[in-house]
C-alpha cells in the first residue's frame, strides 16, 4: 500500500490519499493521469490493467485501487 | 397513422406517453414489458416507417453475437480447466484471437451500416470536388439514404453491448426481447441517452409498478425539459434561423448575439429533451444517466466535455480513448516518454494520439460535414493546449500568489470557457465551414453596436418582449442549476412542502410553459437537433 500513496504522490501531490473517495468523480484524476498511474502501477506491482478495469469504482480511492492490484496479482 | 415529429409533439405528450403509462399500470408485470416494447416499435414505426428492419437487424444481431462470443468463452473455460498451466497461455492466446475475429466482424457490420447510410453522400461529394479539382472529367453519383431515427445513437449501445460481452464486463443476455427492449427504449431511442447494457437492460426488463413519487417526479421533470424547449429555444429558434440562414446581411455584434443565442438554444433544446427523456423513464421506475450535468458552470473545455452529452463522451473514452491509449505501442510510447519529460509531459503524446482519434469521431458523429470535422478539431485543439500550458499556468498563479479556488478565478475561468464553447457552436451551426469562418471573422471586421442604438435589433426574429422572456426564464434556470450545483434536490424540497404550495409550484410551471410558450403563428418550433445526428 505504501508503494502505491508513493506512486499516487508522485502524479498527483496535492492529494489527501488516506481520504480521499472521488479521486476520478472529483477530477482529481484526469484521463492523462490515469495512463501515468496505469503505467506505473503495471511496472511496480507486475500486473497488466486491462482496459475494462478502468472504471471510477477502481480508481476513484487508494483504497479501491489496492483491492484491484491484488485481485489482479491473485488472477496472474 | 400517428406521425411523431419530436418528444414535444402532441402525439407524444398527449397519447403515446399517458396511453402507455394507463396501460403499463394496470396489466401484470410480464405484460408491462410487452406494453413497453410495442409502444416503442410503435414510436419507432410511426416516424421512420420500414426502416424499423434496420433496429430489428442491428437487435438481432448483437442478440447472435453476443451468443456466439459467449459460446467461444466457455469453450475456453473448459479447455482452461484441463489444460496443464504451461500451455494455458497459448490456449488464452488462441480463444482470444477468435474472439477478436468475431468483435472485428460486429463492429465492421454495424459501423459499417451507419457509416454507409450518413457518410456515403458526404464522401462522394468530397471525391467529385476532388476529380473537378484535378480535371479529371468523371463524377460519382452521390446517393441518398433515408436514416432510420436514432441510428447514431442505438448502433453505439449496441456496439457497447458487444464490448461488454467480449471483455466479460457482462455475461451475453440470451433474451432477445429484453436486448430489443433495451435497444429501442421509446423515450430515448431518438436522442439517447446512450445507455449501457448494465445500467438500463434489467431495469427495464424488471418493469416495476408504478410508483406514486416517480409518477410525480416523472411528471415534473417533463414539465421542466418542456418548460426549456417552448419558453427558450423555441423562442429562439426564428432569430437564429435568420441570421446563420443570410449571415451576410448582419453585422458582426449580430453575429456575435446569435452565436450566444445558439449555444443557449442548443444546451436548452438537448438539455429540455433529456429531461422529458429521462422524467418520462422514471414514470416506469427506470433510472436512465443523466446527459448533463449544469456544462456552462466549468472552468475547462476538458471538464465542459465531462459535464456536456456525458453518455457520448464516457463511450468515446471507455471505447476508443483508453483502448487506443493503453494498446501496447501507445503504452511504451507512454513509458518512454515518461522518462525523457516527467509525468505529466509523458503521457501527453500517446494521449493526444488517442485523443485526437476520439475528435475525429466526435466530430463526424455529429454530421457528415467539414464544419463538424472542425468543430471536433476545435475541442481537440483547446484540450490538448489546456494540458500543454496547465504546469505553467500553475506555477504563475503560485508566483503571482493567485488563489486558484478564490471566486474570482474560477469566475473568469467560467467565462473564458463559455466564450470558447460558443465559438464552437457558431461554427457547429453554420451551414457550411466556410460561412462559419465568414460569420466568425466578421465579428472582429464589422463590429458595431448600430442595429442595438436603433432597435434594429429587435427586428430580426425577436422583439424585445422575446429578448426579456428568455432573459427572465435564463434567471429562474439559472437559479434551480445553483441549488443543483449545491447538492439539492428542487424536487424533494418541492415534495416536502404543503400540498397548497406544491400545486401552486405544478400550475405556475404549466401556466409559463401555455403563457410565455413560443407556440402558434409567428413561431417556428425548433426541430429535436440531436435527433438528426
Amino acid at each position: 500500500m505504501e508503494k502505491l500513496i508513493e506512486i499516487l504522490e508522485e502524479i498527483q501531490p496535492e492529494v489527501d490519499y488516506s481520504a480521499c473517495t472521488d479521486l476520478v468523480d472529483g477530477h482529481y484524476l484526469d484521463s492523462l493521469s490515469i495512463l501515468s498511474l496505469v503505467a506505473d502501477l503495471e511496472d511496480a506491482f507486475d500486473i497488466t490493467i486491462p482496459t475494462v478495469e478502468i472504471i471510477p469504482d477502481n480508481f476513484n480511492s487508494a483504497d479501491s485501487l489496492w483491492k484491484m492490484i491484488l485481485r489482479l496479482q491473485e488472477e496472474g | 397513422m400517428f406521425h411523431f415529429q419530436s418528444y414535444f409533439s402532441v402525439q407524444y405528450l398527449v397519447f403515446l406517453l399517458p396511453i402507455t403509462v394507463i396501460l403499463y399500470a394496470f396489466l401484470p408485470q410480464k405484460a408491462r414489458r410487452v406494453v413497453l416494447l410495442v409502444s416503442s416499435y410503435l414510436f419507432f414505426w410511426a416516424i421512420s416507417g420500414k426502416l424499423i428492419v434496420y433496429l430489428l437487424f442491428s437487435t438481432l444481431s448483437i442478440h447472435h453475437i453476443g451468443l456466439w462470443l459467449s459460446r467461444i468463452q466457455t469453450d475456453e473455460e473448459q479447455r482452461l480447466q484441463v489444460t496443464v498451466k504451461e500451455q494455458r497461455k497459448e490456449i488464452k492466446a488462441c480463444f482470444l484471437k477468435k474472439q477478436r475475429m468475431v468483435m472485428a466482424f460486429a463492429v465492421i457490420l454495424h459501423i459499417g451500416i451507419l457509416l454507409t447510410l450518413k457518410y456515403t453522400p458526404f464522401f462522394a461529394s468530397n471525391v467529385n470536388t476532388l476529380f473537378d479539382f484535378l480535371h479529371i472529367g468523371i463524377s460519382v453519383k452521390i446517393p441518398s439514404f433515408l436514416l432510420p431515427i436514432g441510428i447514431s445513437f442505438y448502433t453505439l449501445q449496441a456496439v457497447s453491448y458487444l464490448f461488454d460481452v467480449y471483455r466479460r464486463k457482462i455475461p451475453a443476455d440470451q433474451n432477445l426481447f429484453r436486448l430489443a427492449l433495451f435497444m429501442g427504449f421509446f423515450p430515448q431511442i431518438m436522442e439517447g441517452p446512450i445507455c449501457r447494457y448494465s445500467d438500463t437492460a434489467h431495469q427495464l426488463w424488471e418493469a416495476p409498478s408504478i410508483k406514486w413519487q416517480n409518477l410525480t417526479f416523472g411528471i415534473q421533470r417533463i414539465l421542466f425539459g418542456v418548460m426549456k424547449k417552448m419558453v427558450i429555444a423555441d423562442r429562439l429558434n426564428l432569430l437564429i434561423q435568420n441570421v446563420f440562414g443570410k449571415p451576410q446581411s448582419y453585422d458582426g455584434f449580430v453575429i456575435m448575439i446569435v452565436m450566444v443565442c445558439y449555444t443557449i438554444q442548443l444546451y436548452m433544446d438537448f438539455s429540455g429533451t433529456m429531461d422529458l427523456v429521462i422524467g418520462s423513464a422514471q414514470i416506469f421506475g427506470v433510472k436512465l444517466p443523466e446527459n448533463f450535468q449544469r456544462p456552462f458552470f466549468s472552468r475547462t473545455i476538458s471538464e465542459f466535455w465531462k459535464r456536456w452529452h456525458i453518455t457520448l463522451g464516457t463511450w468515446f473514452k471507455d471505447y476508443i480513448f483508453y483502448p487506443l491509449s493503453m494498446s501496447k505501442p501507445l503504452k511504451k510510447l507512454t513509458a518512454r516518454a515518461r522518462k525523457k519529460v516527467g509525468n505529466h509531459f509523458g503521457p501527453l503524446l500517446s494521449g493526444a494520439i488517442a485523443l485526437f482519434c476520439v475528435w475525429v469521431c466526435n466530430g463526424l458523429w455529429h454530421g457528415a460535414g467539414w464544419h463538424y470535422l472542425f468543430f471536433g478539431m476545435y475541442h481537440f485543439g483547446l484540450i490538448l493546449c489546456g494540458n500543454i500550458v496547465e504546469p505553467f499556468v500553475v506555477r504563475a498563479t503560485g508566483k503571482l500568489k493567485i488563489q486558484r479556488d478564490s471566486g474570482w478565478y474560477r469566475g473568469m475561468q467560467i467565462v473564458r470557457t463559455g466564450i470558447l464553447v460558443c465559438v464552437g457552436e457558431l461554427f457547429f451551426r453554420a451551414e457550411g465551414l466556410r460561412l462559419g469562418l465568414d460569420m466568425f471573422k466578421k465579428m472582429f471586421t464589422n463590429f458595431t453596436l448600430t442595429t442595438l442604438h436603433d432597435g434594429k435589433l429587435f427586428s430580426f426574429g425577436m422583439d424585445r418582449y422575446d429578448f426579456l422572456i428568455v432573459f427572465v426564464a435564463l434567471i429562474v434556470i439559472f437559479m434551480v442549476s445553483i441549488w443543483q450545483e449545491k447538492g439539492i434536490s428542487l424536487r424533494a424540497q418541492i415534495a416536502a412542502k404543503p400540498i397548497a404550495l406544491r400545486y401552486a409550484v405544478y400550475y405556475t410551471l404549466i401556466l409559463a410553459i401555455v403563457i410565455f410558450g413560443a407556440y402558434g403563428a409567428g413561431y417556428v418550433p425548433v426541430d429535436p437537433i440531436y435527433a438528426s445526428f
